[in-house]
This record gives C-alpha cells, sequence and structure tokens, in this order.
C-alpha cells in the first residue's frame, strides 16, 4: 500500500501545490501582514535611527511629559507611557531631588520582541519598537520580558501598548509630544545617523549612560548626569516609602485589573 | 540600604500573568509525570507498574487536553488565537511559548494514539459485541485494525513501545518548554536560571505522583470491576514520590545555592523575596509538603492507606504552591520602581479564582469522560489476575 504508484503521484503533487499556495499567499508568510505588505507604518524611515537623550541637568519634575503623552496618544487613565519618578536624597537639611524620566528604551536587542508570540511587537527600520494592535493576544509576555516595565495592557484595546516615539507624529515631521513640551528642554530627540542632529551632538559631546546595562538590551534612551544612585531604587526595597502611590490608593488595586470606567 | 532616599512619586508597572499561569504549569507538569510513569512499564518494562500503566496514560491525556483552557483565559484577546498560529513564525527560536503550539497539538496526539493501540483489542470487543452507533464508534477508535492474530498483536505491542519511547522525550518537553518560558525572561531575577525546566521537571514528577496516589484509590475503589485498592501499589508509589521528592529537593537546592550567594545583582533581590515569603516557602512549601511526603514515603508509613492519599494531597498542593511562588512571586519582584507589587486573585472573571476552579471542572469531565469510553478497568484487572493472581 505505501508503495502504490497512484497515491505516491497525489501525495507528490498535493505537496507541490500546498508548497506553492504556502510561499505565494499573503496570509501564510508566518510573519506580520502589515510587514509583509512594506506599510510604511510597519517599516518607518529606513535611512534613521532614532534615539533620545535625556538631559537631567534641565529637569525639573514637572510632569509635563506625562501630560502631553497622555494626551496625545489617549492613553487610559492610570497608565502612562512615560512618567517622571521622584526620589527625595538625604537627610534634613542636607535634602535634594531626583528625577528619572523614563520611557521606551526602544532597545537595539529588545528583549519583548524575541519573546512575542505573534510578531505583534517589532523593530522598525528606524529603530522604533512598536506594537500592532490588530495582531497582539495579549498573552504578556511582552510585559514581563521588558526589565524597564514599559509596557501595559490598554485598558481599552485589551493589548499591549508602549511609547512610540510617537511615531504617528514623526511620519508628519513633529517631534514627540514629551520633547515638543519639555519646559527645560531635558528631552532630545533625533537621528543618530545624522550627525548633525541634535542628539548626535549631544551624543558626542557628553558622557551619557542606559538604564540596567547589564541586561543586554542596549537601550536608545541615554541619560546625562543619571546618578546611578537613583536607577538603583528601581530594584530597591519595600521600605522606600511611595507617597504618590499610597495616595492614590494604587497599592491596593495595583496588579490584578485593568483600571476601571475606561473601558 | 538606602535610607537616606525615599521615593516620592513612582508608577506601579502592570503585571501580566495571574492565577490560571500556574494552574497551567501544574497540570501540564503532572501530564508529564503521570505519562512517565505509565511508560515505566510500556517501555522500561518495569512489570510492577503495568496495572496503573493503562490508567495513568489516560490520566495524562486528560490532564494535558484540560491544560490549555488556563492559558486561552489568560488571554486579554483569548478569539484571536488564531494570530498565535498564522503569525510570528520568525521568533520561534526565541520564544519559547511558540515552541507550546507544536507540543501541545503533537503530545496529546501522541497520547491519544498509543491509549488507542492500547485498548485496541478492548474496543475490538466491544465493536463486536455493541449494535448500531456504539458498534460505529468503537470501530473508529480501533483505527480500522480488526484483526486480534499474533502478528496485530505483535505490532500493537511495538507501536505502544514505539509511541512510549517517543513520547517519553516529548513530555519531558511539553513541560520544559514552560519551564523555558520563565527561564527565558532575564529581566526577571527570579525566573532566569537555565535550572529552571529542570526544576519545573522535578517538581512536577512530585505532583503527578501525587495525583495519582489520590486518583488512584478513588477509581479502585469506586468504578474498577474489583472495586478493592491495590494496597501495594500504593506504598511502591509513596516510595516513587519520596525518590522524586529527593531530586526536586537536590535541584532546588542547586538553584538557591547557587543564585543567593553568587547571583550577581539578583543577590538582594532574592534574599529580599525569600524573607518576605519565609514562612510560606520554609515551613509550608519545603517542609509540610516535600521533607513530610518525603519521610512517608521512605518510612513504614508508606504501607498506611489513609496517610499515602494525604501525602499525595499535600505534595500535589505543595507543587501548586510552588508554582505559584515562582510565576506570581517573581512578578512581585521590583524592577522600575521601589517596592514589591502585590497580587490577589479576583474571585469572579476572567483570571480568577472560579476560572481555575472551571478548569478543574473540565478535568474532572474529562477524566469522568474517558474513563466511560476506555476500558481501563477491564484493561487493570487482567493485569491482576495475570500478574498478582488477584492477590491485593
Amino acid at each position: 500500500m505505501p508503495n502504490d504508484p497512484s497515491r505516491r503521484r497525489f501525495l507528490k503533487q498535493g505537496g507541490i501545490a500546498a508548497l506553492a499556495g504556502a510561499t505565494s499567499a499573503q496570509a501564510f508568510s508566518l510573519k506580520n501582514p502589515g510587514r509583509d505588505a512594506q506599510d510604511p507604518r510597519y517599516i518607518g524611515d529606513a535611512k534613521a535611527h532614532y534615539a533620545m537623550v535625556i538631559d537631567l541637568r534641565q529637569c525639573v519634575g514637572c510632569q509635563a511629559c506625562t501630560a502631553a503623552c497622555k494626551v496625545e496618544n489617549a492613553v487610559p487613565k492610570e497608565q502612562y507611557r512615560t512618567f517622571v519618578s521622584e526620589f527625595e536624597i538625604g537627610t534634613f537639611p542636607h535634602v535634594r531631588k531626583g528625577y528619572v524620566p523614563q520611557l521606551c528604551n526602544h532597545c537595539d536587542n529588545p528583549s519583548c520582541v524575541s519573546v512575542c508570540p505573534t510578531g505583534a511587537t517589532f523593530k522598525r527600520k528606524d529603530g522604533i519598537v512598536v506594537v500592532d494592535s490588530e495582531i497582539c493576544w495579549g498573552c504578556g509576555y511582552c510585559l514581563n520580558a521588558c526589565p524597564y516595565d514599559k509596557r501595559y495592557f490598554n485598558a481599552q484595546t485589551k493589548v499591549a501598548d508602549k511609547c512610540t516615539f510617537c511615531a504617528h507624529r514623526l511620519q508628519d515631521g513633529l517631534l514627540p509630544s514629551c520633547v515638543e513640551t519639555c519646559v527645560g528642554g531635558a528631552r532630545i530627540f533625533g537621528d543618530q545617523n545624522d550627525p548633525n542632529s541634535e542628539v548626535s551632538k549631544m551624543l558626542a559631546t557628553f558622557p551619557t549612560s542606559v538604564l540596567k546595562p547589564h541586561q543586554g538590551n542596549a537601550p536608545q534612551v541615554f541619560y546625562i548626569s543619571l546618578d546611578s544612585r537613583l536607577e538603583a531604587v528601581h530594584e530597591a526595597t519595600p521600605m522606600l516609602d511611595d507617597v504618590v502611590r499610597k495616595e492614590l490608593g494604587l497599592l491596593d488595586k495595583e496588579w490584578p485589573k485593568l483600571p476601571r470606567g475606561v473601558s | 540600604m538606602m535610607e537616606w532616599m525615599s521615593t516620592i512619586a513612582a508608577i506601579s508597572p502592570m503585571r501580566a500573568w495571574g492565577i490560571d499561569v500556574p494552574n497551567y504549569f501544574w497540570f501540564t507538569g503532572s501530564s508529564a509525570a503521570a505519562f512517565i510513569i505509565s511508560s515505566f512499564a510500556h517501555v522500561f518494562g518495569f512489570k510492577q507498574f503495568k496495572p496503573i500503566a493503562g490508567f495513568s496514560l489516560l490520566l495524562a491525556f486528560v490532564l494535558l487536553v484540560a491544560a490549555p483552557f488556563n492559558l486561552i483565559d489568560d488571554l486579554k484577546q483569548p478569539g484571536r488565537l488564531v494570530n498565535f498560529f498564522l503569525y510570528g513564525w520568525e521568533n520561534f527560536g526565541t520564544s519559547p511559548m511558540k515552541w507550546g503550539v507544536l507540543l501541545l497539538i503533537a503530545y496529546p496526539v501522541l497520547i491519544l494514539v498509543e491509549a488507542l493501540i492500547l485498548y485496541r483489542p478492548y474496543f475490538i470487543k466491544r465493536m463486536e459485541e455493541g449494535r448500531g452507533f456504539s458498534r460505529t464508534f468503537y470501530r473508529w477508535l480501533t483505527l480500522g485494525r480488526a484483526s486480534l492474530d499474533a502478528q496485530s498483536l505483535e505490532k500493537d505491542h511495538r507501536l505502544g513501545f514505539t509511541l512510549g519511547a517517543v513520547g517519553i522525550p516529548l513530555a519531558l518537553c511539553v513541560h520544559g518548554y514552560t519551564g523555558y518560558i520563565l527561564g527565558a525572561v532575564h529581566a526577571n531575577t527570579l525566573w532566569h536560571t537555565p535550572l529552571m525546566p529542570v526544576l519545573f521537571l522535578a517538581s512536577a514528577m512530585v505532583s503527578g505522583t501525587g495525583l495519582l496516589l489520590v486518583l488512584l484509590p478513588i477509581f479502585q475503589r469506586f468504578f474498577s470491576l474489583s472495586q478493592a485498592i491495590d494496597r501495594s501499589m500504593m506504598a511502591t508509589l509513596a516510595k516513587l514520590l519520596a525518590w522524586f521528592i529527593v531530586i526536586d529537593l537536590v535541584v532546588r537546592a542547586l538553584w538557591l545555592s547557587f543564585a543567593m550567594p553568587f547571583g550577581m545583582q539578583s543577590r538582594e533581590l532574592l534574599y529580599q523575596f525569600f524573607s518576605l515569603h519565609f514562612n510560606m516557602v520554609v515551613y509550608v512549601e519545603y517542609g509540610l509538603c516535600l521533607i513530610l511526603p518525603m519521610i512517608v514515603g521512605f518510612s513504614k508509613l508508606r504501607h498506611n492507606l489513609g496517610i499515602v492519599i494525604a501525602t499525595g494531597v499535600i505534595s500535589a498542593v505543595g507543587v501548586w504552591l510552588f508554582r505559584w511562588n515562582t510565576v506570581i512571586g517573581g512578578q512581585e519582584i521590583p524592577r522600575s520602581m521601589p517596592g514589591f507589587t502585590q497580587y490577589i486573585p479576583e474571585i469572579f472573571g476572567q483570571n480568577s479564582i472560579v476560572s481555575v476552579a472551571s478548569n478543574w471542572g473540565i478535568f474532572i469531565a474529562l477524566l469522568a469522560l474517558v474513563a466511560v469510553i476506555f476500558p481501563w478497568d477491564e484493561e487493570m484487572e487482567t493485569h491482576y489476575q495475570g500478574v498478582n493472581n488477584g492477590s491485593k
């Protein structure tokens, strides 16, 4: 029976037909339809490599970036794509404040991308890491893989969401909204591939550091004058008080739920 | 520590995985263990496990069919399940979750085929006795091979051995990949160790054997033909459990004795993590749920049926707690804000206590269905009559 010539012929022809169908049909590319179709939103500016420099000497912790981002990207209540963590350092009378503005680092080696089982999150040619909200099935692997906690489930779309460097604005020749609104000019954004861009000049002029370099993600958000003690706080102890979280009652409902009243 | 530093404002990050995920890991692990115990007889030729090999195989199948419902429930967009199959294959090498597609399909199919071959003679008998739909149904289950001559039986035996032998690495992969899912996350201090798949496999053997110690007496006492519990089998399984616990403890000792003193950034956080959960981990997870069952298994207490059943329960529960402490505990560890996050599961709705209870409901319903369709009781009885001459 296994050597029946007609059966062999059928299998052979069927196999070839199936292979031809699989390679020609868009639906069977097994990647991401938008990327396969070379949709500009999925590819970005192939010549550029975007990066951000955050000059902490200029940051006053006003949270204007936080607000601008929420408005620009319609980020749901109690969710944030960017935020400025605020710390108090020292004891009276020698006290000062420390700020760490944080957003997606658009890593060159993004751990959120490599673990994504649906290919919904990927890195564009210009370095921006985005999520295809039509493909994402909300498994949350990327949320767990991000060493920076810069992903969340959007309460409205019910899929993974994050900063996009305002890719929709870049497409129109505008700056990301957090950069445009920053009162101290602490956020500088641009194309690293262009040596005349402000971001390239800043990177060439000042020593910079990135968050958690040991994770090997090669973040593309660089800090000037980052106090390493502030970064250490992010892997710190339960002893550190968090006034705002306590005040807002976030401690009671931080994990299991998407925020209420927005979906 | 930095007492001189305090936080004024930070945001609480969202964590992704809730109670469904530890439950899923527990189910796949127990399935792998049940399959391996069944293979003791089918592949390695340990005759003393013959009577429970069929039952154990069916249990492995049911556990694995019930397990993925947890994952679907954990999804924020369960309606997009098909995207998992259509897209994202470029990440196959780096996303252990992707491996699950192949494993979760191949493994239950393999167990099912092995079970159908194992029970084929019984299906033929039922087919011949049955009429109408029942006859057709059992003919399907024979996979179209209705002969019972020596050659066919020999072929069954050969196929059973081959499927069992292929199934062992597959069973190890099915649970090992869940360990990879966590182990691959380098952002998570508790998870990121190459020992994670081994840890999961070792503890899975404990939970699978524990579950057998609970289900076997129930099925033998109430649903088998002789309605008698095989006490010597229970004692053998209790001792097997004790050996699995030894392996589990060794792997855990390797893990912690490496991560705690020699870990780089992880060291401090792990100390805090285990201080926070000290009572649960040390007294409950290790003392009550591992050391105590190990003592029972290695002592004469293993001949006491009541104690052995209780041992099965607590060791299975203990492994569930280990899954919980690993999956949920790992996500409690801070990465971008000060302090550990907290998780209290919802009672109703998606990813809740009720959804996990419902999953157990699915498991029990499927187990009942499979136990009705497959003549495990007749098959079990033949081994007792043939091997032990009915002495129980």
